[in-house]
């Protein structure tokens, strides 16, 4: 075949000079004039005249032409492979990028909130995997039942179409899209998905279970025609209102984490293996940091726990070395005291017999009876200082307040009505019994009823007993006096003096009893309203729940 | 005339002792230490012993529990400057326990009673 007498319909083997030489040159092929192969290979070879050419060269009955058609051929075939492995590849690279985002904000975050959000948000969103809905399920702490946790979807046609076109609109990247999901919807598309959510329990022992054998043979599966299907939970089904979902098992270290039910419920559009393939790597990542963040979480409440204990610690140290610098104190105070009662004692004792002997006219008595009362006086500072320095170890049991209350004031009865003070008690009816130190809180309650008294006439007292929580509280209220601030911490304070209540031993001394007792015992005096007493008794010991 | 054993270190507790139970009408033999009043028992009978628990580097507790086991039918008083005593059990075998106090008519008293009481029960056979 002579080429030059040839005139051939296509341009393959002619230089061309313009895109319109060429009905295949579009705008943009320019490069392609200069190079008359490239022409060739890229265009020419699906040219339909370059095919009218071919035939033409192969009826010409020259001996290459089946060989050349058998080239083109097979050149076309490979070619149009190596579009399809392109385009396969740049899928690929795409799921591949979403897996490394996806990746790296679940590897970065321990909060349990956070990794389901953005778990559900790649199952559905349009940049991730597409898939209409998804249901999460987690294994309960027992690991005895899967339970609906969260479920992230549109419940019908018109509100898929208002929120996928928002999220299209939007623009975000997984990591803002879970996070706008997380802030804004998470407890709202809980509780959308409730009645589901709550239905959605299943006991990890049933192996027959579609979901549970998902779990155990530790691959997602597709269900197909689920109201038809026998291996399926029809509850399940029903419950989904779908014939066709993916069951994604959620394994750490073998741990059966949880599930993830998705299906396409609004567009109903089928769901392939290579769907499922494709969201089956992204298990294993998320199924981590579910476990990692839960662990995290419990963590967290360990954490807390520990904090608290330490803080108890804390006091309970601060509590020891108060105490132990109060009995040093007391230490310090009983030797002082006893060193001092035997001389004051031989004093009081010696001044009493020359007393004794001392005729009553004698002028010198006087100064002897001042010597015994001296003594005297002493001698009971010294008590007070003893007992307060006796009082480190409380001796406790279960007491009627009530009781003690009435015996108290028995004992007092006789001081109160030499001074016509009347006091009233109001005792509630059905209390428990307290825990305390008997002798102790009667000496408080002695002691402060006796301080109030001690100095006026004609004033009253109310005393009264109630439950408070699990408490018994004794309020004493002396309307008949008014302290200022200043007064009432004086009263307070051990050998400090007030000029409306004298020494403020009494009330320091009572205060340290209780405190040992862990009693809290407050005295408050509002202005213009007297003073108020308030001793809280618990009704269990302290080791009690 | 009813004997009193008085047991104190304080020389001059022993002196006032001794001087305002005599004023009391009875008959008062005094000993600082355990070895004195170990050997004043020995030589002679007492109706009652005032006991101080504190003696020096002693106890009068052992005292105690020594006439107690050797001299049961003799009551103790003990007489302390320290209350806290009223609390320990082996105190609980005295027939009595007084605090010390320059006025010692509690003292008195509870010797008179106790003294009446030992009467009573050797008038009743026991």
């Amino acid at each position: 075949m002579d080429n030059a007498a040839v005139q051939w319909e296509c341009c393959w083997d002619r230089d061309l000079t313009s895109l319109e030489d060429c009905p295949n040159l579009h705008e943009g092929d320019g490069d392609l004039l200069a190079s008359r192969p490239r022409r060739f290979l890229e265009k020419c070879c699906d040219c339909d005249r370059f095919k009218t050419d071919l035939s033409r060269f192969r009826e010409s009955g020259h001996p290459l032409a089946p060989f050349f058609a058998i080239l083109h051929n097979d050149y076309r075939r490979q070619r149009s492979q190596i579009q399809s492995l392109g385009s396969f590849l740049d899928t690929k690279t795409l799921e591949v990028r979403f897996l490394h985002e996806l990746g790296s904000v679940l590897q970065s975050s321990v909060d349990l909130d956070e990794v389901l959000s953005v778990a559900l948000t790649a199952i559905t969103s349009g940049k991730g995997f597409g898939m209409n809905r998804a249901f999460l399920l987690l294994a309960d702490k027992e690991r005895h039942f899967l339970r609906g946790h969260l479920a992230i979807g549109p419940r019908s046609a018109e509100e898929a179409g208002r929120t996928w076109q928002e999220v299209s609109t939007s623009d975000l990247d997984l990591q803002h899209l879970s996070r706008a999901f997380r802030q804004h919807k998470l407890s709202a598309e809980r509780d959308k998905f409730q009645d589901i959510l709550g239905r959605l329990v299943i006991s990890m022992d049933n192996i027959h279970h579609i979901v549970i054998r998902s779990l155990e043979e530790k691959k997602p599966l597709l269900v197909q025609n689920a109201f038809q299907n026998p291996d399926v939970d029809q509850e399940l089904a029903q419950l989904l209102g779908v014939d066709s979902f993916l069951i994604l098992p959620m394994l750490a270290r073998n741990r059966r984490v949880g599930a993830i039910l998705a299906d396409n419920v609004i567009t109903r559009q089928p769901i392939t293996e290579d769907d499922l393939r494709s969201i089956e790597t992204f298990t294993f990542p998320v199924a981590f940091a579910i476990e990692r963040a839960s662990l995290y979480e419990r963590l967290q409440v360990e954490v807390t726990k520990l904090q608290d204990a330490n803080q108890r610690l804390q006091e309970q140290q601060e509590l020891l070395v108060r105490m132990e610098k109060m009995a040093l104190v007391g230490r310090i105070t009983s030797s002082i005291a006893h060193s001092i009662r035997n001389p004051l004692m031989i004093i009081g004792g010696f001044a009493r017999s020359i007393l004794k002997a001392t005729p009553e006219d004698d002028p010198k008595r006087g100064f002897i009876d001042s010597i015994v009362s001296e003594a005297q006086q002493m001698e009971e500072v010294l008590d007070e200082i003893l007992t307060y320095s006796d009082a480190l170890y409380p001796v406790r049991d279960f007491w009627d307040v009530n009781q003690l209350v009435e015996t108290v004031l028995r004992d007092i009865q006789e001081k109160a009505l030499s001074q016509n003070y009347a006091c009233r008690f109001h005792p509630a009816e059905g209390l428990p019994s307290a825990y305390l130190d008997y002798k102790q809180l009667s000496y408080c309650l002695r002691n402060i009823l006796v301080g109030t008294i001690d100095g006026l006439e004609n004033g009253a007292l109310e005393i009264s007993t109630r439950l408070d929580g699990d408490r018994i509280e004794i309020l004493i209220d002396d309307r008949s006096r008014r302290l200022s601030e200043d007064e009432l911490e004086a009263l307070l304070t051990p050998f400090a003096e007030t000029h409306e209540m004298g020494s403020g031993l009494n009330l320091a001394l009572c205060r340290n009893m209780l405190e040992k007792q862990d009693v809290p015992f407050l005295v408050v005096a509002p202005p213009d309203d007297g003073i108020r007493y308030s001793i809280k008794l618990p009704t269990r010991k302290e080791e009690e729940p | 005339m009813n004997r009193i054993l008085v047991v104190d270190d304080e020389a001059n507790i022993r002196l006032l002792y001794a001087e305002e139970l005599a004023d009391e009408g009875y008959e008062v033999a005094t000993a600082a230490t355990t070895a004195e009043a170990v050997e004043q028992l020995q030589k002679q009978n007492f109706d009652l012993a005032v006991l101080d628990i504190k003696l020096k580097n002693e106890s009068g507790i052992e005292l105690l529990q020594k006439i107690v086991k050797e001299r049961h039918d003799m009551p103790v008083i003990l007489c302390s400057a320290f209350s806290c005593y009223k609390d320990d059990f082996s105190a609980w075998l005295a027939d009595s326990y007084v605090v010390k106090s320059g006025d010692l008519t509690e003292l008195k008293e509870e010797i008179k009673r106790v003294l009446a009481k030992k009467a009573q029960r050797k008038a009743s056979g026991m």
